[in-house]
């Protein structure tokens, strides 16, 4: 190419990794790109959201034992429905909605799955005590506030304040009417305000 | 009765459903929210009411923004991981649902059946506006007629231009390395190329998730 290079010098891409142009490409380019087929943008919108979602799996779930397997399912889905998201630039919540759904399905065979058990009581995955006297306080306790939440308080809240998914879209996904999920993020709301109390 | 007797007037009486001790504070924190999902203020009178009202809101803010760093803090605390997750995820995904139409190519031998798939052209159509300095292809649509052999054929690719780069001058390059490409690689009858600049990128940083 002829074209003067007065920006920033392209750099060389060693053969068989990601060219580092596309590493730096917004969102809508990577999702039309994606949409039309190419694996290597694809791959970038993996490792740019998928530890996003993976977070957000295992404090949907209160655990890690299958945040990847929500992640992975959720990648495969998004590349066959890539082609239908008109926004490409809206791609990073249309993946955490997509990962809701998938927590929430495995939420379901849980229950169906272990009717006798507690199956949500167990908190969120504990650190090493070295670990938790180092982490910032106000993180620890807020992971232990939402703890002392139910299950379904906790994913109504996750999917309300992190999915950003309406009263209607969680009502859908947990299967409870929408008057019930307000119900319940306001039970959530004023523990989790309760427990603010004891912070100042 | 550990909150304050004053009753938001605006709130909906929900006493009667919930008969719980801790009503008014829950209806009170209702109401915040209410405002806070709107992306209001609170009106000044109903913070004014009671102290514990202002301490209320404080706290759900601080709540609501509290939870989305969460999970930011759980992804920066992640230690690092081989990459054997991402190469699942892109074992699993397959691009033959992405061919798109199939287009013939002409072959001397009349029993040869020669074709190359749409999907294959619109990664040259991209390789060919990446390799523009300072570009990236994003969505690229083949208008007309492909499986007919001759047929005019629009190309419509939008792009991403690196800050600093003239749009102007950078979209002929594009326009000019499609049209190079096209012609060296496929038997299609061009008679267009738009390029529809729509995004400006910068480098980006280490930091994804803000």
């Amino acid at each position: 190419m002829s074209l003067s290079d007065r920006s920033v010098p392209r750099p060389l891409d060693p053969p068989g990794s990601l060219p580092r142009s596309l590493d730096n490409a917004p969102d809508g380019i990577l999702a039309s790109r994606a949409a039309d087929g190419d694996p290597r943008a694809f791959e970038v919108l993996v490792r740019r959201h998928g530890p996003l979602m993976r977070a957000y799996a295992t404090r949907m779930m209160g655990g890690t034992s299958e945040s990847d397997d929500i992640v992975q399912e959720s990648f495969i889905v998004a590349w066959e429905q890539l082609p239908t998201l008109k926004d490409g630039n809206s791609v990073r919540a249309w993946l955490m909605r997509i990962a809701s759904r998938k927590a929430i399905d495995r939420i379901r065979l849980r229950k169906n799955d272990e009717p006798l058990h507690d199956w949500d009581a167990e908190a969120p995955t504990s650190q090493s005590p070295a670990h938790r006297v180092e982490v910032a306080s106000q993180r620890e306790r807020l992971t232990q506030a939402l703890a002392g939440l139910t299950p379904t308080q906790r994913q109504s809240w996750l999917l309300r304040e992190v999915g950003g998914h309406s009263y209607e879209e969680i009502g859908e996904q947990l299967s409870i009417p929408p008057s019930t999920v307000r119900g319940l993020l306001a039970r959530a709301r004023r523990k989790l305000v309760e427990e603010m109390e004891g912070w100042r | 009765m550990t909150s304050s007797d004053d009753t938001p007037d605006r709130s909906v009486d929900r006493s009667g459903s919930e008969p719980e001790v801790t009503n008014d504070s829950g209806d009170l924190i209702e109401v915040l929210n209410d405002y806070l999902d709107r992306g209001e203020d609170p009106p000044r009178e109903l913070l004014d009411g009671s102290p514990d009202h202002q301490l209320t809101l404080d706290a759900l803010v601080r709540f609501r923004r509290l939870t989305r760093e969460l999970l930011a803090d759980d992804v920066a605390a992640e230690p690092a991981r081989d990459d054997g997750w991402v190469a699942t995820i892109l074992a699993n995904i397959h691009s033959e649902s992405r061919a798109g139409r199939s287009i013939p190519l002409a072959h001397p031998s009349s029993i040869a059946d020669l074709s190359i798939s749409e999907g294959a052209v619109r990664g040259l159509v991209r390789a060919a506006g990446d390799a523009v300095s300072g570009t990236l292809i994003g969505a690229c649509r083949l208008e007309g007629d492909v499986t007919e052999p001759g047929s005019p054929i629009t190309v419509a690719v939008e792009a991403s231009v690196f800050w600093g780069e003239r749009i102007r001058a950078t979209a002929d390059h594009i326009r000019t390395a499609i049209e190079s490409a096209l012609l060296l690689h496929t038997e299609l009858n061009i008679v267009a190329v738009d390029v529809t600049v729509t995004d400006v990128h910068l480098r980006r940083t280490g930091q994804e998730n803000s």
